[in-house]
C-alpha cells in the first residue's frame, strides 16, 4: 500500500532538481539543433552505412534533428537524467537514514516497505515528468526551428531514456536499502552507469560487442531508438532489470537493522583500533589528519578521489591499447570526417592516436571526473560546514574567514594536482602498453596539467557560490549548469559562424582548443585557466567575509 | 588603551585592568532579518568574575545576540565588545580569549571525540593536555568513539571540554545543559563556579531558570528580542511572593489581614487564613497576634520559576 504523504513529500523534494535537469537538457537539445540546422548536413549520405550506425545517425536521412538527438539524448542527456535518478534513489532510504529522519518517520504506523513503495513510485513519477519534458523539448525544438523529424522516433528515445534512468535510480535505491549508505549507493550506481556507457560505445569498436552486452547501458544505446524505434527485447531487458532492482530493495529493506545517523567503520578505523598497527595509523590517519584545516579537509576526500581517479586510471591505461583494435577502414573514414561530425564526437580527429585519446579520455570523462571532484570540494568548503552546523564551532577558534578559505583551497588544489598526476601516469602507461609512439610524454604532461587547471576553475566557481550563499545545493547546481553550458559552447558553437567567436570564451576551449596532446603545452590556455581560478578564489573572500554565517539548511 | 576603532592593544591583563573587568558589553545591539526583529537595542554589561545567565523563551533572540557578539552574524546597528575588543574589528583576536559552545551542537561525525579535541587544540594552540584529561575525567567523557556514534549527552560533554580546555577568559555557552545527566550537570556547575572564582566570565543562555539559578550571579531576561530586565538572582529571591498560611484558635476576619501592606488575595475559612504576601513579616504577625491567638504558621516561598513565567508572558510592567 502506498502512503500518500510520503509520496507527495518526496515529489516536492525531488521535483526542483528534476525540472532543472530536464530544462537544461532540453535547452541543450534546442541549441544543438539550432547550430546543426545552419550547417550543411549533406555529407551524411556519402558516409558508409557502418559509420553512420556507429555514430547513431539514420542513413535514411535524419538530418539536423537526428544529429542533435544523437548528441544530446544519447549521451549528455542520458547521463544527466541517470545521475539525477541515482541521487533520488540513493537519498530515498539511505539518505533518510543518514539524516537521522528514517526512524522518526517509522515512528508512525507505517511499514518500511510502504515507505519504499511510496518513494519508488514518486521517484518514477518525477523521472517520468523529466522524460516527458524532454519529449516536449524534442518535438517543440524541431517545430520551432523547422527541422524535419521524418524518420525520427522521438517517443521511442524518450521511453528508452525513461527506462534507462529508472533502472539506475532503482539500483541506487536497492543498494541504499541494503546498506543504508548513501555514498555507496550513488557511487556504485554511477560507476556502473559510466563504465557501462564507455563499454557500450567502445567495446563494439573493437569487435567485442558480446562483452558490451553485460552492461545495462548497451540495452539503451545499441539499438539506437531515435533512428530505429523501440527494440522490444532491449526494452524488456531494461524493464526486467528495473524490476529486479526493485525486488532487491523490497527484500533488503526489511532484513536489517536501520542505522540511526551512525557512522561507518572504515578500514582506517579498524587499523587504528588494532594495537599492532595503531601507532603507525595514528600518525597517518589520527592526529596528523586533524593537524590543520587544510589537512583535515584533504583527508575528507580520499573516497571521492579514489573513485574519480580510478575511473581516470582505468580510462588512461585501457583506452590507448584499444586504438590498435580499431579496424583500419574506420581509421581512414574517421580521417575524412567533416567538421560537423567531428564536433559531435568531441572535436577531434579520431583517426589519429592523439585524437582518439583526446576524444575518448580527455574531452568528456576526464572533465566530468575532475569537475565532480573539484566541485564537490569547492561547494562543501564553506557551505558544507554551514549546512552541517559545524561552522559556528569552527569559527570560535582564532582563525579569520579569509584564512579559512585559503586553507580549504589548499586541499582542493592538492587533490586536483594528484588527479593530474594519476592522469599523467595512467595515460603514459597506457600509451606504452599500446605502443602508440606518436603520443609524446610532453603532450601527456601538457594535457594532464591543463586538465588539472581546468578542474580548478569549476572548483573555484563552486567555492565562489558557496561563499556567497552558504548553500551547497546552489553552488553545485550553478557549477553544473555552467559546466554544461561551457561544454556546449566549446563543442557546438564552432560549427556556426554566428556563435563561433563565443566558443573561445569557454574553459573547455582553453583546455582542449590547442589540441595539447598533439601540440604540447598551451601556455595561453594555462594562464587563462589559472588566472580564472585565482580570480574566483580572491573574489570569494569578500563575499564570504561580509555575510552572516548560516546554521543548517533552510 | 582604546584605539579609534574600538580595538585595544596590549596584553589581555593590561586590557582587563583598563576596562575595570568588563567581559562583554553591548551597546544598542540590533539585528533585523528583513521584517523580523530578532534583536532590538540590546544594552548589556557582563563582568569578569561572574556567571551571567541569559534567560528567555525559545526564539527570544538569545542565539542571535550570542552569534552577533562572536561576529558570526553582523549587527544591523549597535556594537559589541568581548574582552574589551570590538566584536567585528578584532574578531580573530577575541577568539583567542573565548570558549564557545553553540546550541544544537554539531561536530564532525567521522572524527572521534579525541580527534575533535586535537583538531581544535591545533587551531588554538597552547592547550594544556593535562587539563584536557582532567576535564574529561570530571565529565566522565569517553573520547574514543566517533562523534556520530555518541548520544547527545556524550556529544555535549565533548563540546564542554572544547569550550573550557583553553582556560578562556570568557566562556560563552548557548543552552549548554541539554542532554546532560544530573551528576554531570552538577560537575558542570562546579566548573562554571570555579571559572568565575578564577576571575573569568561565564555567559550562558538558557530557557529554564532552574538550569541557571544555582550558578548564576545575575540573570538577564530577554523576550521577543528585547532585554526585559537584569537582576541579581538573590534580589529576585527576596522579591519573591510568599504564600502564608495562618492557623488560629478561633474564627478570624479577612479585613484584619488586608489592612497589612503587602498582603493580597486573602482567603479565610473559619480558623484558617491563606494569603499572598511580600511585605514585612513583623507587621503581619503583629496584626495577627494583636486580636487572635496564633496556633501555627506555614510560609512557602513561591517558585522563582513563576516569576520568570510572568516575565515570559508579558512585558516588564506586569510581573510580580
Amino acid at each position: 500500500m502506498m502512503l500518500a504523504n510520503v509520496f507527495t513529500k518526496n515529489i516536492r523534494d525531488r521535483i526542483p532538481a528534476g525540472l532543472l535537469g530536464a530544462v537544461t537538457v532540453g535547452a541543450l537539445l534546442f541549441f544543438s539543433m539550432w547550430v546543426y540546422a545552419g550547417v550543411d548536413t549533406s555529407f551524411y549520405y556519402e558516409l558508409p552505412a557502418a559509420v553512420l550506425e556507429l555514430v547513431g545517425i539514420n542513413p535514411e536521412g535524419s538530418g539536423a534533428g537526428g544529429i542533435a538527438f544523437g548528441a544530446i539524448y544519447n549521451l549528455m542527456g542520458a547521463l544527466v537524467l541517470g545521475g539525477l535518478a541515482i541521487s533520488f534513489g540513493a537519498s530515498a532510504i539511505a539518505g533518510e537514514e543518514q539524516e537521522g529522519t528514517f526512524g522518526f518517520l517509522l515512528g508512525n504506523p507505517i511499514s518500511r516497505r510502504q515507505v519504499l513503495i511510496s518513494k519508488a513510485s514518486s521517484m518514477s513519477l518525477v523521472i517520468g515528468v523529466m522524460t516527458l519534458l524532454l519529449w516536449g523539448a524534442g518535438v517543440g525544438s524541431a517545430a520551432v526551428l523547422d527541422v524535419p523529424t521524418d524518420g525520427l522516433f522521438i517517443g521511442s528515445i524518450t521511453l528508452a531514456l525513461f527506462l534507462n534512468s529508472l533502472f539506475y535510480g532503482l539500483l541506487a535505491l536497492a543498494i541504499g536499502s541494503w546498506s543504508g549508505n548513501r555514498g555507496a549507493a550513488s557511487g556504485a550506481s554511477a560507476g556502473l552507469m559510466i563504465v557501462g556507457y564507455l563499454a557500450a560505445t567502445l567495446l563494439p569498436l573493437a569487435d567485442l560487442e558480446w562483452l558490451a552486452r553485460i552492461f545495462p547501458w548497451y540495452y539503451y544505446s545499441s539499438s539506437s531508438p531515435i533512428n530505429n524505434g523501440l527494440d522490444w527485447s532491449d526494452i524488456a531487458v531494461l524493464a526486467g532489470l528495473s524490476i529486479v532492482a526493485f525486488g532487491f530493495a523490497y527484500v533488503g529493506i526489511a532484513r536489517r537493522d536501520l542505522k540511526d545517523k551512525g557512522t561507518n567503520v572504515t578500514l582506517l578505523d579498524r587499523l587504528r583500533a588494532n594495537p599492532m598497527t595503531s601507532k603507525v595509523m595514528e600518525r597517518i590517519a589520527g592526529s596528523t589528519r586533524v593537524s590543520q584545516i587544510s589537512v583535515k579537509t584533504f583527508s575528507e576526500y580520499q573516497g571521492l578521489f579514489t573513485i574519480t581517479a580510478a575511473i581516470m586510471f582505468y580510462m588512461g591505461v585501457l583506452i590507448p591499447p584499444l586504438y590498435n583494435f580499431i579496424p583500419e577502414d574506420f581509421i581512414n573514414i574517421f580521417a575524412s570526417f567533416p567538421d560537423a561530425l567531428v564536433a559531435m564526437i568531441g572535436g577531434v580527429d579520431m583517426g589519429t592516436p592523439t585524437g582518439f585519446l583526446t576524444g575518448e579520455v580527455f574531452s568528456l570523462v576526464g572533465p566530468i571526473a575532475i569537475i565532480v571532484l573539484a566541485t564537490t570540494i569547492g561547494s562543501r568548503a564553506l557551505a558544507g560546514e554551514e549546512e552541517n552546523h559545524t561552522m559556528d564551532l569552527l569559527m570560535s577558534n582564532p582563525i579569520s574567514r579569509s584564512s579559512l578559505i585559503l586553507e580549504k583551497v589548499q586541499a582542493m588544489v592538492a587533490w586536483a594536482v594528484l588527479f593530474g598526476v594519476v592522469t599523467f601516469s595512467a595515460t603514459w602507461i597506457g600509451v606504452r602498453i599500446g605502443g602508440l609512439d606518436e603520443v609524446g610524454v610532453e603532450g601527456i604532461a601538457s594535457i594532464s596539467l591543463l586538465l588539472t587547471l581546468f578542474g580548478l576553475v569549476y572548483g573555484g566557481i563552486a567555492l565562489l557560490f558557496g561563499a556567497a550563499t552558504g548553500k551547497r545545493g546552489v553552488a553545485t547546481m550553478v557549477t553544473t549548469g555552467i559546466a554544461l553550458v561551457t561544454w556546449f559552447m566549446f563543442s557546438f558553437f564552432p560549427l556556426s559562424e554566428t556563435f563561433e567567436p563565443i566558443a573561445s570564451l569557454s574553459p573547455f576551449h582553453w583546455y582542449l582548443g590547442s589540441d595539447p596532446l598533439l601540440n604540447g603545452m598551451d601556455w595561453t590556455g594555462a594562464a587563462l585557466l589559472a588566472g580564472s581560478f585565482v580570480i574566483l578564489v580572491i573574489a570569494s573572500i569578500p563575499l564570504f567575509q561580509k555575510r552572516d554565517l548560516r546554521v543548517g539548511k533552510s | 588603551m582604546g584605539g579609534s576603532d574600538g580595538t585595544f592593544v596590549g596584553t589581555f591583563e593590561e586590557r582587563r585592568d583598563e576596562l575595570s573587568d568588563l567581559a562583554i558589553k553591548t551597546e544598542g545591539l540590533t539585528k533585523h532579518y528583513g521584517e523580523v526583529e530578532a534583536l532590538t537595542d540590546l544594552n548589556l554589561e557582563v563582568k569578569m568574575g561572574e556567571v551571567f545567565g541569559f534567560l528567555g523563551p525559545n526564539g527570544a533572540g538569545k542565539t542571535t545576540a550570542i552569534r552577533t557578539m562572536l561576529d558570526l552574524i553582523r549587527p544591523t546597528s549597535g556594537r559589541a565588545t568581548v574582552a574589551g575588543l570590538d566584536s567585528h574589528a578584532a574578531a580573530v583576536e577575541i577568539r583567542n580569549h573565548i570558549g564557545y559552545l553553540p546550541s544544537d551542537l554539531s561536530m564532525y561525525n567521522n572524527l572521534t571525540g579525541q580527534d575533535m579535541i586535537t583538531y581544535f587544540s591545533n587551531l588554538r594552540g597552547g592547550v594544556d593536555k593535562g587539563f584536557v584529561d582532567a576535564l574529561s575525567q570530571r565529565l566522565q567523557a569517553d573520547l574514543s568513539k566517533k562523534i556520530g556514534d555518541y548520544s547527545s549527552g556524550n556529544k555535549q560533554k565533548v563540546g564542554l571540554i572544547l569550550a573550557f580546555m583553553s582556560k578562556p577568559e570568557v566562556i560563552i555557552m548557548d543552552e549548554p545543559s541539554s542532554g546532560l545527566d544530573p551528576l554531570v550537570q552538577r560537575e558542570f556547575q562546579a566548573m562554571m563556579r570555579e571559572a568565575a572564582a578564577d576571575g573569568r566570565c561565564v555567559f550562558l543562555s538558557s530557557h529554564t531558570l532552574s538550569e541557571v539559578q544555582r550558578v548564576a550571579d545575575r540573570v538577564g531576561i530577554i523576550r521577543n528580542g528585547h532585554l526585559v530586565d537584569v537582576e541579581f538572582v538573590d534580589d529576585l529571591r527576596s522579591k519573591a511572593v510568599r504564600r502564608v498560611e495562618l492557623q488560629f484558635t478561633g474564627p478570624v476576619e479577612a479585613a484584619t489581614f488586608e489592612a497589612v501592606p503587602g498582603v493580597r488575595e486573602v482567603e479565610v475559612a473559619s480558623h484558617h487564613a491563606v494569603m499572598s504576601f511580600d511585605g514585612s513579616m513583623d507587621a503581619l504577625l503583629g496584626a495577627a497576634t494583636d486580636r487572635y491567638t496564633l496556633v501555627d504558621i506555614t510560609t512557602q516561598e513561591s517558585d522563582l520559576e513563576e516569576i520568570f513565567l510572568q516575565y515570559y508572558r508579558a512585558d516588564k510592567e506586569s510581573p510580580v
